[in-house]
């Protein structure tokens, strides 16, 4: 009975052994193609994160260069319509009519014209009068005009006197050209 | 007592990678349904969280004169806000040191850039709120004199704003908008061309509420508006408006107008009132001033209609400018209960001839021409020449005068007498200047036209197209009443102060009598008026000026002056030659 009992361990151990097994390098070893792969999938997603940062920094900078670029354009808007709105203050009829009057124009309410293809003056020739002609101050309001017409020189009238009588001077000896019996307007209106 | 057995290993990591497959089963098929099946409501429910829809408004069009130059346009204006509850002082760099300035010297400058005073800045920026508006629509230059401050709690509202360039030149015509959106003149007749159509974009915010740059979408782009060419020519306009506001200061009118027209096409070149309405600041003026009176402003024209009564027993051969007729110091409308008419002065029996009867401007005398026809009759010419009915401008409140019925007249005998010298019947100043365009237009009368167009690019302008008119009297009718007006000019006694030397005038004056709503009777102070049309030999232009209730001037020479300034300038404006032909030299008396 006893002998039975004490084989008994032994063959209850014996399997225990059998299920040992030695570790073998050779075994770690064939685990690294494995290890490869999560190394290559590690490298691969910090090559895709480092990739999205510059992509990201890239696409900051851009975004840094279209707001600045847009700044810009705001800028230079308000620069053309600063100037826009000065060009409108000096060209309107309001500020036109004061440098008008300030220069001391007088409108002739005589006007004369020429007939090139008729070779024909119509009208008397008369000097512009200081009476009803002079150009009057404005009167007709503007609330935008927020430039006006500076540092006027001199009336032309006192630096140049106008010849007493147009009737009187002598006729241009220069050859008149022909203008198909249109009388030639003037640019401006 | 349980022990715990190491039990298969390998069974347990089966069991394990069991449950994480099942764990990631489940997740993926959430996944899926999160992705996939749900995916499009989720991200829309995400989109409507984050996503801002703004309209994108339509830059409305411009309103251009006849030369293209602009009277009416949008840019953008800046409305200044502050908050007040971040008020404080202001870091500067002075000399390459940083120095506080005070909110006191700050709201200083800010007052002295918006042209206000600096008590008004402070009222604006003192307390605890988040918003204060220290002044709306401020122009460019201010603005960036503003921004140059760095004043870190203002900030800055871009607002597209309406501005008319030359003010008020045409202003009762350009009409205007108000910021709640009122609208008058062309502004309101052409708004659908003008407006076009607004946009809209959605942009993503941020959880700061900040948008996400690069994020905008335009969803629907905005189609800005096209533009307007008006007949308008600017610059006769706006002399025309300064010989009116003169005249309107020195005569102590209650207002003045001065319409102009080509002849052979009815193109209004200019349309001049005093006073005028600047648009840009229409509040300065009351409503009534604001108006646009050439087109909505109907009153009795006076003796400027006695022209219609003699063209009208010309055209039906009932007499000629040489008709011989008695102007007796009074005229006792028959059936009327002794009503009786006067002329404007107290005079013997004169013998007249119709175009003395125009030169003279005597009520009893065209009292006696125009009877020689019918009163039906003349009640028809008087249609014919646009009496009673708005013109085809279509202008916002235009005015269609007043001619009363048939049936009226048939029963007040009073009224077919006196409508012969314009009484009883009124016009606007534009019906009254197509009257005079009628008869320099060899009797054919034309639709006025005020209008070019409607186009997107100012280039494609063309002179809008005439219509044919209507033949309201024969040409030999409108040549002998353009014969008898030019006598008006030359022999009248105040015709003559409109005559223009070397120029062939033809005109009639008008010294109306304004009815009193009140009393119902006719008294002074008068609408007086000079209508002419030039050169006679060609009509090219008429001049139509008008003053009403004129105080120190009581009679049409209060506007012959006016009419002749501004004739002349036409004249000169448009090169029309000398008259090189001779006057009739018709008889004024017999």
């Amino acid at each position: 009975m006893s002998a039975i009992r004490l084989t008994s361990p032994s063959r209850q151990l014996a399997p225990a052994r059998a299920q040992l097994r030695s570790v073998s390098l050779a075994n770690s070893r064939a685990a690294s193609p494995r290890n490869k792969i999560v190394t290559m999938l590690t490298i691969g997603a910090l090559g895709i994160a480092i990739a999205n940062l510059v992509l990201h920094i890239l696409t900051s900078t851009a975004v840094y260069e279209l707001a600045s670029l847009q700044q810009q354009a705001r800028e230079l808007n308000t620069t053309s319509q600063i100037i826009a709105d000065e060009v409108d203050s000096l060209s309107s009829q309001q500020n036109l009519s004061n440098s008008a009057q300030k220069l001391g124009m007088i409108a002739n309410s005589n006007p004369v014209f020429l007939s090139i293809g008729k070779q024909k003056v119509y009208g008397k020739p008369t000097a512009a009068l200081d009476t009803d002609g002079r150009v009057a101050r404005n009167l007709i309001a503007n609330s935008v005009m927020t430039a006006t017409s500076k540092d006027l020189k001199v009336p032309v009238a006192e630096v140049q006197a106008a010849p007493a009588n147009v009737a009187t001077q002598k006729a241009a000896t220069a050859p008149v050209i022909s203008n198909g019996g249109v009388i030639p307007a003037s640019p401006t209106h | 007592m349980t022990y715990l057995t190491p039990g298969d290993p390998s069974k347990r990591l089966k069991k394990i990678v069991g449950f994480i497959l099942v764990l990631v089963g489940v997740f993926a098929i959430r996944l899926i349904d999160l992705q996939v099946i749900e995916a499009d409501a989720i991200n829309a429910k995400s989109y409507e969280k984050r996503a801002v829809t703004r309209v994108v408004p339509a830059v409305r069009g411009e309103i251009l004169d006849v030369n293209g130059k602009v009277l009416a346009k949008t840019i953008l204006r800046y409305d200044i806000n502050a908050a007040p509850s971040k008020v404080g002082p202001v870091a500067r760099k002075v000399s390459g040191q940083t120095v506080s300035i005070q909110v006191e010297q700050v709201a200083a400058e800010i007052a002295a850039i918006l042209e206000i005073t600096p008590q008004e800045v402070m009222q604006k920026i003192i307390g605890t709120g988040e918003y204060s508006q220290i002044k709306k629509r401020v122009n460019a230059a201010q603005y960036r004199k503003l921004v140059a401050l760095n004043v870190p709690w203002l900030y800055y509202d871009p607002m597209a704003e309406r501005v008319y360039p030359n003010g008020a030149v045409a202003g009762n015509i350009l009409g205007f908008i108000t910021q709640s959106g009122l609208m008058e003149g062309i502004e309101q007749e052409y708004d659908k061309c003008l407006a076009g159509v607004d946009g809209e974009e959605s942009f993503e915010k941020g959880k700061d509420g900040i948008k996400i740059p690069s994020s905008v979408v335009t969803t629907r782009q905005a189609v800005a508006g096209k533009n307007v060419r008006l007949t308008i020519d600017s610059d006769l306009q706006y002399f025309a408006q300064q010989v009116m506001a003169s005249t309107v200061s020195f005569l102590r009118a209650d207002w003045g107008t001065a319409t102009i027209i080509e002849v052979k096409t009815g193109r209004i070149l200019a349309a001049a009132e005093a006073p005028s309405v600047d648009p840009n600041d229409p509040g300065k003026l009351s409503a009534d001033d604001r108006r646009a009176r050439i087109f909505q402003a109907a009153f009795e024209p006076g003796s400027t209609l006695k022209t219609i009564t003699a063209a009208t027993v010309v055209d039906t051969g009932m007499g000629s400018p040489t008709l011989k007729v008695y102007a007796p110091s009074a005229f006792l409308i028959p059936n009327s209960n002794g009503y009786r008419v006067t002329d404007s002065h107290a005079h013997g029996l004169e013998k007249l001839t119709m175009t003395g009867v125009l030169a003279e401007s005597s009520n009893t005398g065209i009292l006696n021409v125009g009877k020689v026809v019918d009163w039906k009759t003349r009640y028809d010419y008087l249609e014919k020449f646009g009496l009673g009915k708005r013109t085809a401008l279509n202008f916002p409140g235009e005015g269609s005068g007043l001619l009363n019925s048939k049936d009226t007249w048939s029963n007040d005998g009073v009224k077919r007498y006196v409508s012969m010298f314009g009484q009883g019947v009124s016009v606007t100043p534009i019906q009254s200047a197509m009257m005079y365009q009628t008869i320099g237009n060899g009797g054919v009368r034309l639709n006025p036209i005020l209008v070019d167009g409607c186009e997107s690019n100012v280039n494609d302008f063309k002179n809008a197209p005439v219509k044919p008119g209507v033949q309201v009297i024969s040409k030999g009718t409108s040549a002998q009443t353009l014969s008898m007006l030019e006598r008006v000019v030359e022999a009248g006694p105040i015709g003559r102060y409109g005559a223009i030397p070397g120029y062939r005038i033809g005109a009639k004056t008008g010294t109306a009598q304004i009815r009193d709503e009140n009393t119902g009777k006719y008294a002074g102070p008068y609408a007086i008026s000079y209508f002419g049309i030039a050169p006679i030999d060609d009509p090219q232009y008429v001049v139509a000026v008008t003053a009403f209730k004129s105080r120190t001037v009581g009679s049409s020479l209060g506007v012959a002056k006016p009419f002749k300034r501004i004739m002349q300038q036409v004249l000169r404006a448009y090169r029309v030659p000398p008259s090189t032909t001779k006057t009739s030299d018709l008889p004024l008396n017999w």
